[in-house]
């Protein structure tokens, strides 16, 4: 067993958890796999709920696009569930309904967890040489605090006049005044407690990660000797640390607004659906626009929460399969930080159109497209480090590239955006959709399908299948781009977001062809999933036994047995170098993990076993 | 050297990326799935504003793709695993930083003069100003009324002339309105006048446009309003002057009409 | 492998077209209704019956029709052309009908004009235009400019199908699926999914009452009544405006709203007569079907109208109106003060009675509060007029032309035209300060003190 003892994080000893399994002492099933304290039990609860969120998600996306090809007509499959007393037909506050949900699952329950939930608690330990986090009953804690918060969004569907339906950015007062939507009856108070839930779980994960990357890195293990899978996690967790409390305040406001008839979003002598605020029935005299600087003060920074780490992946992903050092390692940790520092002064820009003081929009708009720089030099660096490079072309690498290649699409078409005068007119249209859904979709998420193929071995012990893994991967990126570019042509030609039926209008009644061929990329991108879900599900149990370090990488995580036990480590620690030495001249490996100088002669670990 | 078609396929795949999507740009006007034509004296220039930042994202955009899959062409066939050993190079940061900096900086000022003049610097002078506009629109779920006012210029009179969905402005005239709502937010948005403001409630804001050629016109809420936003519609009605007077005064007479 | 599913993969989108299926619709039995006649309620026999009977005269919602009674023909009543009828003999409404179309289908004509059919493609929701056009180019002569249909070219008969393109009953029926159908439900029961939480309520059209009417004896509404209530909305309600359409299916919709409103209201009167005795005869059914239909017809007549020019407001009529309007009924006023309260903000001492907190839908009703500035059918005087002379149908706001009123100098009369001119003169002077539009400068005016 190891001997090595991790720096003491704050004072406080870790023994209490850690020490259980020095002592062989073996935890029942509930402690093992559900109460867990164990960061990599954590991860993996976090990664199997977010996929399922994933598919729930996936498949409102699916009835969204239904009804934008075939306007009011049954939607197969899903329709009777969602729609029983019209036969399947979409109804209007239905659909209102489903894009709010969609893209509330797919960022408070999918991409957020996904990214820092279950790759910062799975990887933060073990590539930084800690045997577990700092604070790992937090930990736990904060992975059941997200439960409450699944629980409620799920119930809000069937609260009296469905789920929430005021866009997944809740504006008041369509989302304050009860009488203004039927989701904002009693649904819209479930998604905010809901939020709260969610937020105070991302917060105790991110006192974590912060706190477990200060203070319990290896003996040797500098800042900048860090992956920057972990630079990624450590950015956002600190962005999520400053940017949340403002969101959960907001949503109290917003409950309050709703609950207890207070007044902060609502103006004076507003009457909606027959609804007036009239003494005593609501208060008044205050603002919508209070709400949408708040919101956006939170979810400005919480783009970035959901691309930093995917940055960071895919880095370390690129770096191991080109097998050549990562190219500008500081600079892209630098740049990671610089997006993350403008991210604070950039929420102006989602409210240009707003009534918000024109002048301001200036600033914000400078401020912005200033943005674009830091994710200009990520993408030449990643570019530097292809560049002479020996590249394998397994799954992992093919997502790592694909995310290259998309994140440029969705960082260009961000200019457009950043621009008040443009802004104008493609604001709220759907070059805005296709430009969120290439850095979100087709960035983050194909980055964690990366991350996932590549991480695998270490979190089962097994590979998984690259045939399979290739065909997920043709297909993905196939679809993904059917699915999305055209919008931006869509957008351009003025097509609203969020609206139910377009054709009635002259101006979108020609784009009917072009959504219904987005809509079937659609659904075979989907359907296209089987392939993952197979190969994930069945690898675990079926696929090839690895070593440790079967992509000859030579970072931390690598060091240990896959998957690793308790405690992780079950050797002395001691890092001699960056994590990204591989192709080092002179060497018989081409390859140098952290543990080894690189002057002293090549031990591999273990020998790898290779797909 | 073996002849690996996956790799193959999968660097035409990457490749499909710039050319199917610079071709896509090309064609598009031919499906009409580009900008619908503009009508107003500052659509030309927000065209093209967007026109600039296109070349400079289409340069960018094919450059760095086409280097992407170089890359992954050139240097996924190397068999000996050879690689160039280095963590990078001072000058090109240097380099790749100032150069789009720059870029990125001359392109926020080329957009300050346009937004200055759409949001910012309203008519001062001619027949509507700020503080005696032409019409107050007034969104509401989910509908669009026009208010005119009465003869003496006022809002408030009972003289005023409501009108739904149809708005009614001259042509080759500056218009001001003031745009308010009467419960939650809505947006108000022309495609061909290349115009879009938020209405909100407990705000009066001020919009101006100057239509250059008459016609009828899609007017569309692109804020979320609720159930009925894809409803939301309206229609601008761009006439020749003489035209406009004899509506309004026609709709005047309406007011006192016993049918 | 891999390259050869991908393939497929990429061919699989371009090629593949899916056939959206439409749920048919049913006209649901008005089971409220049943429930009060105990006979019916307890006869499942005679409920089957009702509801194949009506489905013999008025047909599905898939091919709404009425059923003709004998002696219509020869009056010259052809129910399911009803609108049509109306509007093509009206010079006004048909040109504005025909310049409606003129732009709706200007694409269309365009290439008929020019000769390039294969550009004639389908509009969206114009399925009965669509149809007809397909008939007419399978029956396309070699030269479309050849004498085809009585005088006329084929030519200028395909551009006469666009031009005056009048939807028949099941076109309406198709439009009001995707329009109307989600709140106001399949049968026009006001009962569709969006309905519980719209405030007001959507109207239900089976009880044949509609509220904004410009006609005496709360009788049905006139077709333009409907059309204009489609054509504008009505203001501060879900009921939204439906200028986008064309005018040809606006009046389509107003047939078909009509439509509803009869099979409902008939099948009102069925379950409402039903008794163990007489049960559905063929006479008690003719009978109903007969009333409800003279019913719509009388509208016509019934009109509001006021001889002259609308007079303009003074000093002294709109003083006059106060004094009509803030006396109570036992002084000798209009009693408009019991409801509206004197400042007209629909805080009066009877708000509270619950004979007036209902309408005749069973749905709760506040007096307007006058100070608004929203007046659901219109604000012109004539709107007002009309609205003081006759009430609103189906509400507690009662009829005042011929009310009992005394004079300042105690004479004892009925209410005449010039009364309500002053109190609709009094009523507009309230509302002149403030918009519905929230917020700007000003008191609160929606704030009431009770």
């Amino acid at each position: 067993m190891s001997s090595h003892a991790p720096a003491t994080p704050l004072g406080i000893d870790p023994a209490g958890t850690v020490h259980s399994s020095h002592e062989h002492h073996e935890l029942g099933f509930w402690r093992r796999y559900i109460f867990s304290t164990d960061h990599k039990v954590i991860g993996l609860q976090f990664l199997f709920t977010g996929l399922v969120m994933l598919l729930f998600g996936g498949l409102m996306a699916m009835a969204i696009r239904w009804q934008l090809a075939y306007p009011w007509t049954e939607m197969p499959l899903v329709g009777k569930i969602l729609f029983p007393e019209t036969g399947g037909v979409a109804t209007p506050e239905g659909y209102t309904m489903l894009f709010t949900m969609h893209g509330t699952l797919m960022i408070f329950f999918v991409i957020i967890p996904l990214l820092t939930g279950t790759f910062g608690n799975f990887l933060i330990p073990l590539m930084l040489g800690a045997p577990d986090m700092a604070f790992p009953r937090l930990n736990m804690i904060g992975y059941w605090f997200w439960w409450p918060g699944i629980v409620l969004i799920l119930l809000s569907f069937g609260a009296e006049g469905g789920g929430p339906a005021a866009g997944w950015t809740s504006y008041p007062p369509l989302s304050t005044i009860e009488t203004a939507a039927p989701g904002s009856l009693q649904g819209q108070n479930l998604w905010l407690l809901s939020l709260t839930f969610v937020g105070v779980s991302s917060m105790m994960g991110a006192i974590n990660y912060v706190t477990t990357i200060v203070k319990m890195r290896a003996p040797g293990m500098t800042y900048f000797r860090m992956p920057l899978s972990i630079w990624g996690l450590f950015i956002s967790a600190l962005l999520q640390l400053f940017a949340l409390p403002v969101l959960t305040a907001a949503g109290f406001m917003q409950l309050f607004d709703r609950v207890l008839d207070t007044g902060f979003f609502t103006p004076t002598n507003t009457t909606i659906n027959g609804l007036t605020p009239e003494a005593g029935e609501l208060a008044a005299g205050g603002h919508p626009l209070l709400w949408q600087h708040l919101f956006w003060f939170y979810s400005h920074p919480a783009v970035y929460i959901m691309v930093l780490p995917a940055m960071g992946f895919a880095s370390d992903i690129l770096s191991v399969n080109a097998r050549k050092p990562i190219f500008g390692y500081k600079p892209m940790a630098y740049s990671m930080a610089g997006i993350a520092g403008l991210g604070f002064i950039v929420w102006g820009h989602h409210m240009f159109m707003s009534g918000m003081n024109p002048a301001v929009g200036l600033v914000f708009m400078t401020a912005t497209v200033l943005i674009a720089m830091p994710s200009a030099v990520k993408v030449f660096n990643w570019l530097g480090t292809l560049w002479g490079s020996s590249i394998r072309l397994n799954t992992s690498m093919l997502f790592a590239l694909a995310f290259v290649s998309m994140f440029i699409i969705g960082g260009l078409s961000g200019i457009w955006m950043a621009c008040t005068a443009v802004d104008i007119y493609i604001h709220d249209t759907y070059i805005i959709v296709a430009h969120f859904h290439y850095v979100v979709f087709a960035g983050s998420v194909l980055a964690i399908f990366g991350a996932l193929y590549h991480w695998f071995p270490k979190m089962f012990g097994r590979m998984m299948n690259e045939t399979l893994g290739k065909i997920h991967f043709v297909g993905t990126f196939i679809f993904t781009n059917g699915v999305f570019y055209m919008m931006h042509q869509l957008g351009i030609a003025g097509l609203m977001r969020r609206t139910a039926d377009p054709y009635a209008y002259e101006t979108f009644a020609h784009m009917q062809p072009m959504n219904q061929f987005i809509s079937i990329c659609a659904f075979c991108l989907l359907f296209w999933q089987v392939f993952f879900v197979i190969n994930f599900f069945g690898s675990m149990f079926l696929g090839k036994r690895v070593g440790r370090n079967p992509w000859k990488a030579c970072s931390l995580e690598w060091v240990a047995p896959s998957p690793p036990g308790h405690g992780n480590f079950d050797r002395e620690l001691a890092v001699h170098h960056g994590p990204y030495e591989y192709g080092v001249p002179g060497q018989r490996e081409d390859y140098c993990p952290q543990t080894v100088e690189i002057d002293a002669a090549p031990t591999p670990v273990e020998e790898p076993v290779l797909a | 050297m073996k002849f690996n078609l996956f790799r193959v396929f999968v660097v035409l795949l990457f490749l499909a990326v710039p050319v199917l999507g610079v071709w896509t740009f090309v064609d598009a006007e031919r499906w009409k799935m580009w900008f619908p034509e503009g009508v107003t004296t500052y659509a030309g220039e927000i065209d093209f504003l967007f026109d600039i930042i296109l070349w400079m994202v289409a340069i960018t955009f094919v450059g760095t793709e086409f280097l992407l899959v170089w890359a992954i062409w050139r240097f996924s066939k190397k068999e000996d695993g050879k690689v160039t050993y280095t963590h990078g190079n001072h000058t090109l940061e240097v380099v790749w930083s100032a150069v789009p900096a720059l870029l990125l900086i001359f392109i926020a000022f080329s957009q300050m003069g346009a937004w200055s003049t759409i949001k910012m610097n309203f008519p001062d002078e001619g027949p509507y100003t700020v503080d005696a506009p032409m019409m107050e629109v007034i969104a509401g779920q989910f509908d669009w009324w026009v208010r005119y006012p009465d003869e003496e210029g006022n809002f408030r009179g009972e003289d005023v002339i409501d009108v739904p969905f149809d708005i009614h402005v001259p042509v080759n005239t500056k218009v001001v309105f003031r745009l308010k709502s009467r419960d939650v937010l809505h947006s108000f948005f022309v495609p061909k006048f290349r115009l879009k403001q938020d209405a909100v409630p407990g705000m009066s804001i001020p919009v101006w446009f100057e239509a250059t050629e008459t016609g009828s016109y899609d007017l569309i809420c692109a804020e979320l309003c609720g159930w009925g936003h894809y409803k939301m519609a309206g229609r601008v009605h761009v006439l020749e002057e003489q035209e406009y007077e004899d509506w309004l005064s026609q709709k005047r007479s309406e007011l006192y009409a016993n049918d | 492998m891999v390259v050869l599913l991908a393939t497929t993969a990429l061919v699989t989108p371009l090629s593949c077209k899916l056939e959206p299926r439409v749920p048919e619709l049913v006209y649901s039995p008005n089971s409220a209704e049943i429930e009060k006649n105990d006979d019916l309620a307890q006869d499942e026999a005679a409920q089957a019956q009702l509801e194949g009977l009506l489905q013999f005269l008025f047909g599905t919602p898939q091919a709404p029709s009425y059923l003709s009674l004998q002696g219509w023909g020869d009056d010259e009543f052809y129910p399911d052309d009803w609108g049509y009828d109306f509007v093509a003999t009206d010079d006004d409404w048909w040109d504005r009908l025909v310049d409606s179309n003129r732009r709706a289908y200007a694409r269309q004509i365009e290439a008929i004009k020019e000769g390039d059919f294969d550009a004639v493609t389908e509009s969206y929701e114009a399925p009965g235009v669509w149809d007809a056009w397909l008939d007419a180019l399978a029956n396309k002569p070699d030269d479309p400019d050849a004498e085809f249909d009585e005088g006329g070219s084929w030519r200028d008969y395909a551009v006469s199908i666009f031009e005056n393109y009048y939807p028949t009953l099941r076109d309406s029926a198709e439009l009001y699926r995707t329009q109307c159908f989600h709140c106001h439900g399949a049968e026009g029961g006001g009962n569709g999914s969006t309905a519980e939480f719209l405030n007001p309520r959507p109207r239900d059209y089976r009880h044949g009452t509609f509220k904004w009417t410009a006609l005496r004896d709360k009788s049905r509404p006139r077709h333009e009544d409907l059309f204009r209530i489609l054509a504008e909305g009505i203001r501060t309600t879900a009921m939204p405006n439906f200028r986008r359409l064309t005018d040809a299916q606006i009046h389509g919709l107003v047939d078909y709203v009509r439509f509803l409103a009869v099979r409902g209201e008939t099948e009102r009167l069925l379950i409402s007569d039903f008794n163990e005795d007489e049960r559905l005869s063929t006479q008690m059914v003719e009978e109903n079907y007969q009333l409800v239909i003279d019913r719509w017809h009388k509208a016509a007549d019934l009109v509001i109208t006021y001889d002259g020019e609308v007079p303009r407001a003074t000093p002294e009529r709109i003083e006059h109106g106060r004094y009509l309007f803030t006396t109570p009924g036992e002084e000798g006023g209009a009693n408009c003060v019991a409801c509206h309260g004197t400042t007209g903000l629909g805080d009066g001492p009877s708000v509270n009675d619950p004979d007036n907190s209902v309408d005749d839908w069973g749905n709760p009703i506040k007096p307007r509060n006058l100070q608004s500035g929203t007046f659901r059918f219109g604000r012109r005087p004539i709107d007002l007029f009309r609205r003081i002379y006759v009430g609103i149908n189906g509400t507690p706001m009662p009829e005042h032309i011929g009310q009992q009123i005394t004079d300042s100098d105690g004479t004892v009369r009925p209410l005449n035209e010039e009364d309500v001119w002053d109190m609709a003169f009094f009523v507009r002077s309230l509302s002149t300060e403030p918009m519905e539009s929230a917020g700007t400068s000003g008191p609160d005016r929606e704030h009431s003190d009770h």
